[in-house]
């Protein structure tokens, strides 16, 4: 085992603010809007203009149509900036149509719409090629303005690959091939250390030597949770529990299992005797256990 | 009465190896390698430092609040600690104020990425602005792609023209012992390749796995400790806005605005070492423009050799850039030239310039001086 | 060279604000804190940003896209993070730029839009990937625990608890940017549904959205700002390993280590008796109780009775909280620099209704992760 791979995924509203929200709201109905800025007009509208931190003062219909000023090609594809007629800012965006000869600095360029508006800058699929058509100059206050979005849902994935280093290595693959659990004594308090770690966290001494470590200990904190949110991965109510095993100083943290939820309140308290539960599984992670129980007959 | 900040200098620098996977390693191993390697010679132990403030990403981390779970192998355990969420040189700022305020003496500042355990693009499209920016698949590789389209048209110079700047970085990596790096890439496709034109796999900044810690004091305890004492003479940071599409076509303002903030009346092209930090071979270009270390669309010229200012002698951000921990690897590459560490002789250099930059596209910009005390 | 804080700004807050982005947001306490300081953009040489961990808004390095909201572009602007301490650890960021000679004024602006992301799964990712997220219920099932330990050892019962959930609800009616306003009883806080027990709906705070900014600067220069400069005399911030050995988290070492620094700075030798008013971080009310403890207005298993004195509500001897705390308003990221305004406004006599009468002297205190960042700050009316 070098690696673990662990993905963060959650889902977002955002809010684009009152300017943003417009803009984005208009491209759905095929109109590129603008934001004032003093004597600056910004394309997207944006309620703060970045170079000088001043308030959109109201908006501006611009024609949806400019010249490229700059382009990169990559392999998702070409982006380039668009300075749209009357804007004073570029305009980022996707630039769609073009045989790669023809994109040149100074090409004239047009809106090319979505064929269905899903309520993001990508109602507006980028900028294609367009002759020199009639445009219209920026037009102030535009009539019949749509509400601004006010909440854009986003979902942010996120994969890593964690390695598990020496340390945790050699004590998950003790976890899954033995079921053993493996901590290091800290060279100078004598502490043992789970999990394992190459430096005392106290002393800032490095760990010595490796000592085996049963899964029985006792509970040093111990909760019943019983509340549900997005994300979560195990299934309410439990009893969320931080163990120090037996002869170690540190925490592990997992559940207290195999009890009536009815009772958890009672039945597990700071200082229960707890021993681990093996599951059939064999992942080389805390999942291995499935969970600990109340040693019979011991303290609870 | 008249305040004076107090002098801060180098007590010592260390870091890991930089290579673009330690995947045998966790963060904490990276750190406490590090940490214990700055302590190492200089006669201070864990106990001397005063503080840590560090500098470390949670989403390249995977985490929240990240330094929560590295407090241990940063030997900040019961410390004050601060975490800057910014490139290390930030950090490494924030140290240098502690110590001038005079409320603490020694500072520890650490600063690491493991850029491997999540891929670069994720990390970099996180940083923008989620309506108008992300949506629209722009990167860190198309928004240098972007800035060089209009650097190279201004500037009148070809793509081919920046193969020198990523030969003169990558030659450096090679003959620097702490980037893992044989051989300059001889790969056809890592020169010609295009990757977001006119820019290819050759002219972006690899991200690589690595630590650096630095050990800052009060000039007087520094003198105690060290033989060739490096003050801190000045630093600096500035940002620039958040729109790619707003920013200057092909210039870095905010890095000029951190370098006159930093330098004062002093010129960039006093400084014996300039050790930069870029995202790719243009903008290494802009930043040395920036800094007043060429004039603007001319920082090409300064890798004929023969100037007065070494640029980069360590390779670097470009073969290596451990995105968290960029500008303190620079600042260790300086400090370590200046106090005679790492390959040069002692007496060779006195001053030296340190640049760091973190955002997106180099949004923000940050300069730190350094000499050897007279 | 003495710091003060010279303007305050808060957003009014609330469950959900959809009329702003949250760089919106985090401007609207700049544009007041500016206001109360008589003071533009242009006279701020620097920008500390603090908020809370960047996965809870899904904009990484936040800063970065606040800045065009700010006007703060050409500045130096520098974000520092510490959980739900980090406003605090942002405005000692700031302390060290003045007094290290980096800067003349700073703004501190501290913020969170919680209404936009999934927030206990946000929190969950604090936890070790490889040891325990998966039983992660945000930080709460962890202080949940901890509070279980301290109820057998110190006596922190479900019932005194509930006093601080009914005292600080009641506190938090005086006060206009509160966003939960309303009282409750004992009785209602006990019998309130259970989210890991024994944490119930009653001792957790609202979810926020908000922002607060601050204004720092020194000596004569805060004196010809405001002729009500607060000054700070004490403000340190200190961290635990999050497993180091022994770690029994009865009290908080690290925040007592941060008192008595503090402390022996402001010249504080009975916490209890020299302070008139406290502003605490309290994200669960269990915390309040520990931090009495932990600060020294009692002794070690104190606190109970502390609270049920009545000594820490408005009219007592030392009111901690009269802003009502974290259970008017959590927009984490902010939560810390809330606290620090609010007393800064109570030692200048600007907290309007939830003013403590000739509140001079304020203790501050705000932490984060898991129990293990703990700052401390101390504010008065008085330059030490």
């Amino acid at each position: 085992m070098t690696t673990m791979a662990t993905r963060i995924q959650m889902p977002y509203t955002l809010t684009p603010g009152e300017a943003t929200g417009v803009f984005l709201a208009e491209l759905g109905r095929r109109r590129l809007i603008g934001s004032r800025h003093g004597d600056r007009i910004l394309v997207p509208a944006q309620d703060f203009d970045g170079s000088t931190g001043e308030p959109a003062e109201g908006f501006v219909e611009l024609a949806p149509a400019g010249r490229l000023e700059a382009f990169t090609v990559t392999a998702q594809g070409v982006l380039g900036l668009v300075l749209v007629d009357g804007a004073d800012v570029p305009f980022l965006h996707r630039i769609v149509g073009f045989a790669e000869a023809d994109l040149t600095i100074g090409a004239r360029v047009a809106a090319v719409w979505a064929d269905e508006p899903t309520g993001s800058v990508l109602d507006l699929a980028g900028f294609g090629p367009a002759g020199d058509g009639p445009g219209f100059k920026p037009r102030i206050a535009p009539d019949g303005l749509a509400q601004p979005f006010e909440q854009v849902e986003y979902t942010m994935t996120l994969d890593y690959q964690h390695s598990y280093g020496h340390y945790y290595g050699t004590l998950f693959d003790a976890v899954r091939t033995d079921r053993r659990l493996r901590g290091v004594k800290c060279s100078q308090c004598r502490r043992t250390l789970l999990p394992p770690r190459a430096r005392c966290d106290v002393c800032f001494a490095p760990t010595a030597e490796w000592v085996d470590v049963e899964a029985v200990g006792v509970v040093q904190a111990c909760s019943v949770v019983h509340i549900e949110f997005i994300g979560q991965r195990l299934k309410p109510p439990y009893v969320y529990a931080e163990l120090v095993l037996d002869g170690t100083s540190t925490r592990l943290i997992h559940m207290v299992g195999g009890i009536d939820p009815a009772e958890a309140r009672t039945a597990v308290a700071p200082g229960s005797r707890v021993r681990a539960v093996w599951s059939d599984r064999r992942t080389g992670s805390l999942a291995d256990i499935d969970y600990f129980e109340l040693i019979p007959g011991e303290p609870s | 009465m008249s305040y004076a900040p107090r002098p801060v200098a180098v007590v010592n620098s260390a870091q890991t190896l930089f290579k673009p996977s330690w995947a045998d390693r966790q963060h904490v191993d990276l750190i406490s390698e590090a940490v214990t390697g700055v302590l190492k010679g200089t006669g201070l132990r864990i106990d001397d430092v005063d503080f840590v403030i560090d500098s470390g990403s949670d989403f390249l981390d995977g985490r929240s609040i990240s330094n929560c779970g590295f407090l241990g192998a940063m030997g900040a355990h019961h410390k004050e600690e601060s975490r800057v969420e910014e490139d290390g040189l930030w950090a490494l700022s924030y140290a240098m104020n502690k110590i001038a305020s005079g409320s603490a003496s020694v500072g520890l500042v650490v600063a690491y990425a493991k850029p491997s355990e999540l891929d670069a693009r994720s990390f970099w499209c996180t940083l923008l602005e989620p309506f108008t920016q992300r949506p629209v698949g722009l990167d860190h590789l198309s928004a240098a792609g972007l800035y060089a389209h209009r650097y190279l048209t201004a500037a009148g110079l070809k793509p081919k023209d920046l193969e020198v700047v990523a030969r003169h970085a990558w030659e450096a990596a090679v003959r620097n012992p702490n980037v893992d790096l044989d051989e300059v890439p001889s790969a056809e496709p890592f020169w010609h390749e295009r990757v977001a034109s006119p820019l290819h796999g050759s002219d972006f900044a690899r991200p690589v796995d690595g630590a650096v810690a630095v050990l800052l004091a009060a000039a007087d305890v520094a003198d105690q400790i060290t033989t060739r004492p490096v003050r801190l003479t000045g630093h600096g940071s500035a940002i620039d806005q958040h729109f790619l599409a707003a920013r200057e076509a092909d210039a870095l303002p905010a890095c000029a605005a951190a370098a006159r903030m930093a330098l004062g009346t002093a010129r960039a092209t006093a400084f014996d070492i300039a050790e930069v930090s870029a995202t790719s071979t243009v903008g290494e270009l802009m930043v040395l423009e920036a800094l007043g270390l060429a004039p603007r669309h001319k920082a090409l010229d300064l890798y004929d050799g023969g100037g007065a200012t070494a640029v980069n002698p360590s390779g670097g951000a470009l073969p290596a850039d451990p995105i968290m921990a960029t500008g303190l690897a620079r600042f260790h590459e300086a400090a370590a030239r200046l106090a005679g560490r790492s390959g040069f002789a002692a007496g060779e250099a006195r001053t030296a310039l340190v640049h760091g930059t973190g955002g997106f596209a180099m949004q923000n910009h940050c300069v730190v001086t350094m000499e050897v005390a007279a | 060279m003495s710091i003060a804080i010279v303007g305050t700004g808060q957003t009014a807050h609330a469950r959900r604000r959809t009329d702003v982005s949250q760089a919106g947001l985090a401007r609207e306490a700049v544009v007041e804190a500016l206001q109360d300081a008589g003071l533009t953009m242009d006279d701020i040489d620097s920008v500390v940003v603090a908020s809370g961990p960047a996965m809870f808004g899904a904009v990484n390095q936040p800063e970065k896209w606040l800045v065009d909201a700010l006007g703060a572009r050409f500045k130096p602007v520098v974000r520092v993070t510490s959980g739900g301490g980090t406003g605090l650890a942002g405005a000692l960021a700031a302390v060290n730029q003045i007094k290290g000679g980096a800067a003349r004024r700073v703004l501190v602006v501290a913020y969170d839009k919680l209404s936009e992301g999934a927030l206990q799964a946000s929190i969950s990712t604090l936890y070790d990937p490889f040891w325990g997220r998966e039983f992660a219920v945000g930080i709460m099932g962890f202080s949940a625990a901890y509070w279980r330990a301290r109820m057998d050892r110190l006596g922190h019962t479900q019932e005194a608890a509930a006093m601080v959930a009914v005292k600080n609800r009641r506190h938090a009616l005086a006060n206009p940017k509160a966003h939960v306003r309303k009282e409750v009883t004992v009785e209602e806080v006990l019998a309130s549904r259970p989210l890991c027990w024994p944490i119930k709906v009653l001792d957790v705070p609202p979810i926020s959205d908000g922002a607060c900014a601050v204004i720092l600067a020194a000596d004569e220069d805060a004196l010809a700002i405001t002729d009500t400069p607060a000054w700070i005399n004490g403000m340190a911030y200190y961290s635990e390993a999050d497993n180091g050995a022994d770690r029994s988290m009865l009290q908080s070492e690290p925040l007592q280590i941060a008192a008595a620094r503090v402390y022996r700075d402001a010249g504080i030798t009975n916490p209890f008796r020299q302070f008139d008013v406290a502003e605490l971080q309290e994200p669960y009310t269990c915390f309040e109780l520990s931090y009495y403890e932990g600060l020294g207005l009692c002794p070690a298993g104190g606190a109970a009775d502390l609270v049920a004195s009545g000594e820490t509500a408005m009219g007592g001897s030392l009111p901690v909280n009269p802003s009502g705390g974290c259970m008017g308003a959590n927009p984490i990221g902010a939560t810390a620099l809330i606290r620090l305004a609010e007393a800064a406004m109570q030692v200048t006599g600007k907290a309007g209704r939830h003013q403590v009468p000739g509140a001079s002297l304020a203790l501050v205190q705000a932490g984060g992760g898991w129990a293990n960042l703990r700052g401390v700050a101390v504010v008065s009316s008085e330059k030490r």
